[in-house]
């Protein structure tokens, strides 16, 4: 590991304080909006509107004023998966559920149509966005922020018996914990480093990463349970007792530009509909 | 000045360089250890004392300006035996919980001379050697779960891991903190045995000014990423205005001897430490 701080780095969506339109937004407006520009990726299946769905994603992370590097490494992060996925789909998608279409190659049981072309591509580019997507919200919403807005959204819910704040709460925490985690295993890294293993080298090199990715795990979750423990001392003795009739010094308040904001991720899940029916040979 | 094993000249390092979270931690730091010497590096909170420590064994490496030679080898060349260097430089971290990452004591001490391929033999022997010299009994410890360690424990423990390699340079980063008034002391000792029996050579990271004049011989004084004082540690140490400026103090004795030399009395020779204050008084009060 050349540089461990890149282990911090990686940590996808950790706040960006660019200070730009999509940050003023109201955080319920934000968690509704990413709702519906999930929803639009996960239904675009051509070629035209998944291209769509991507390019709108790119403008909001434009918007956002986030380093346009931010984004290509969470993407680069993602990509082997991407890739094994693809070459599965690729491979045997041609017997299931895509088996329409053109049939392009045919070898043993490996069968490659048309249409599982298409969804390979199809689901690439909804990855990407999805991934972009992922990050963009915490990217843009302090964690603060974001519980609040969670809190607020599940409020109605709360005469059902849901425990909104305790939920908002685990959410925050469990954001909160991931740079630390990071962290964490950074300094782990570090300290094996510092005793002798250099870079591991030769073939056996993934072999050796893998096994040290499995001496990480065991003092990585021992420290966080111990920062839990700690945690859960540190609010009881600062006498935390829930949600129940707490106010916050910041109240949230819809403003135009939230409207704006729904009027745009409207926009792209009905263009996604539309777009995707109207390409329908 | 003997023979130098660490050259670090003007050297700058920023985090996560080139994004928005960038952080500069060194803008100008030089630093040097000469081998046999017990040196300090001393710095108030965030002055970049342990940044400059992961410099010193290639956790880090010059990618900015400045200059790192470390048993003269370059650090900025490409293809540095990062291995090599760091069975020679033995880095003890700051956070003992962060370095202990087996599970039982003997097998984390093992760790490092088991990457050095040793045959079983020499392992134990060097772990049972390591865990005797911090003062953690080798049969009593060696299966204790590392995680069930006290804080005092711990800190024993990730030093025996370092001393396991047979480092010829020892780095300590505050590895005393949370260690009781003998545990300290036992540790002192130890830095010293190891300097006069094995030739060890020394750098303690602290800024823990009593605990610098009792150990070190030379002093570097870092603030803000910038090396602002070294020197011989008496003359150091004695700086009491460059001190307050680099957000630090003078060590406990010396802030005795000020006072005495506002109220008219000079005791000879800059004492630091109680002892040096002992005799510096006896000889006022006799002549």
């Amino acid at each position: 590991m050349a540089n461990a701080a890149f282990l911090r780095h990686v940590a996808i969506g950790r706040y960006i304080p660019t200070d730009s339109l999509v940050h003023r937004l109201d955080p319920r407006t934000k968690l509704l909006a990413l709702a519906l520009l999930v929803a639009a990726a996960v239904v675009a299946a051509d070629y035209i509107n998944s291209v769509f769905v991507l390019f709108a994603t790119v403008v909001v992370v434009v918007l956002a004023r986030l380093p346009a590097g931010q984004a290509v490494a969470a993407v680069r992060s993602v990509l082997p998966l991407v890739a094994i996925l693809a070459v599965l789909q690729l491979l045997v998608g041609g017997r299931g559920a895509t088996a329409g279409g053109t049939q392009l190659l045919s070898w043993g049981f490996i069968r490659v149509t048309s249409s599982s072309v298409q969804l390979v591509i199809v689901l690439t580019l909804r990855l990407i966005s999805l991934v972009i997507l992922a990050g963009l919200l915490t990217s843009t919403t302090t964690p603060g922020a974001l519980t609040m807005g969670v809190e607020r959204l599940l409020r109605p819910f709360g005469a059902l018996g849901l425990p909104s704040h305790e939920i908002a709460l685990m959410g925050a925490i469990a954001l909160r914990f991931l740079p630390i985690l990071g962290e964490q295993m950074e300094a782990i890294v570090l300290a094996q480093d510092a005793r002798g293993v250099g870079q591991p080298a030769g073939r056996w090199r993934v072999l050796a990463n893998a096994q040290r990715m499995a001496a990480l795990v065991v003092p990585l979750f021992a420290d966080v349970y111990r920062r839990a423990e700690e945690m859960a001392m540190a609010m009881l003795a600062r006498c935390y007792r829930g949600g129940r009739g707490r106010t916050s010094l910041y109240e949230l308040r819809y403003r135009p530009a939230d409207a704006g904001a729904f009027a745009f991720a409207l926009l792209v899940l009905g263009g996604a509909i539309v777009l995707g029916t109207a390409g329908v040979p | 000045m003997s023979e130098a094993l660490v050259t670090i000249r003007h050297l700058s390092h920023t985090y996560l360089a080139g994004t928005l979270l960038a952080e500069e931690a060194l803008c100008d730091a030089s630093l040097d250890v000469a081998r046999g010497e017990i040196a300090a590096l001393i710095g108030a909170g965030g002055a970049g004392k342990s940044t400059l420590a992961h410099f010193l064994n290639g956790l880090l490496r010059p990618v900015e300006r400045g200059r790192v030679v470390a048993f003269g080898q370059d650090l900025a060349v490409h293809n540095v035996d990062l291995a090599a260097l760091r069975r020679r430089v033995g880095l003890v971290f700051q956070y003992p919980h962060q370095q202990l990452f087996e599970r039982f004591v003997g097998d984390d001490v093992a760790y490092g001379p088991c990457q050095l391929g040793l045959p079983r033999d020499e392992v134990r022997e060097r772990v049972r050697v390591a865990m005797e010299q911090v003062g953690l009994p080798f049969e009593a410890f060696k299966d204790r779960q590392t995680f069930a360690l006290s804080g005092g424990e711990q800190r024993r423990a990730a030093l025996a891991g370092v001393l396991a390699l047979r480092p010829e340079l020892l780095v300590l980063d505050e590895a005393t903190t949370g260690l009781d008034p003998r545990g300290r002391r036992e540790v002192h000792d130890l830095l010293r045995r190891l300097r006069d029996d094995e030739g060890v050579s020394v750098l303690v990271i602290s800024n823990d000014m009593d605990e610098v004049a009792e150990l070190a011989e030379r002093v570097t004084v870092l603030f803000e990423g910038r090396t602002v004082l070294a020197g011989e540690v008496h003359e150091v140490l004695s700086q009491h205005e460059a001190l307050a400026e680099a957000g630090l103090g003078l060590p406990t004795v010396g802030e005795v001897v000020r006072a005495l030399a506002d109220a008219g009395i000079t005791l000879p020779g800059r004492p630091i430490t109680a002892r040096e204050a002992e005799e510096a008084l006896w000889q006022t009060l006799r002549s």
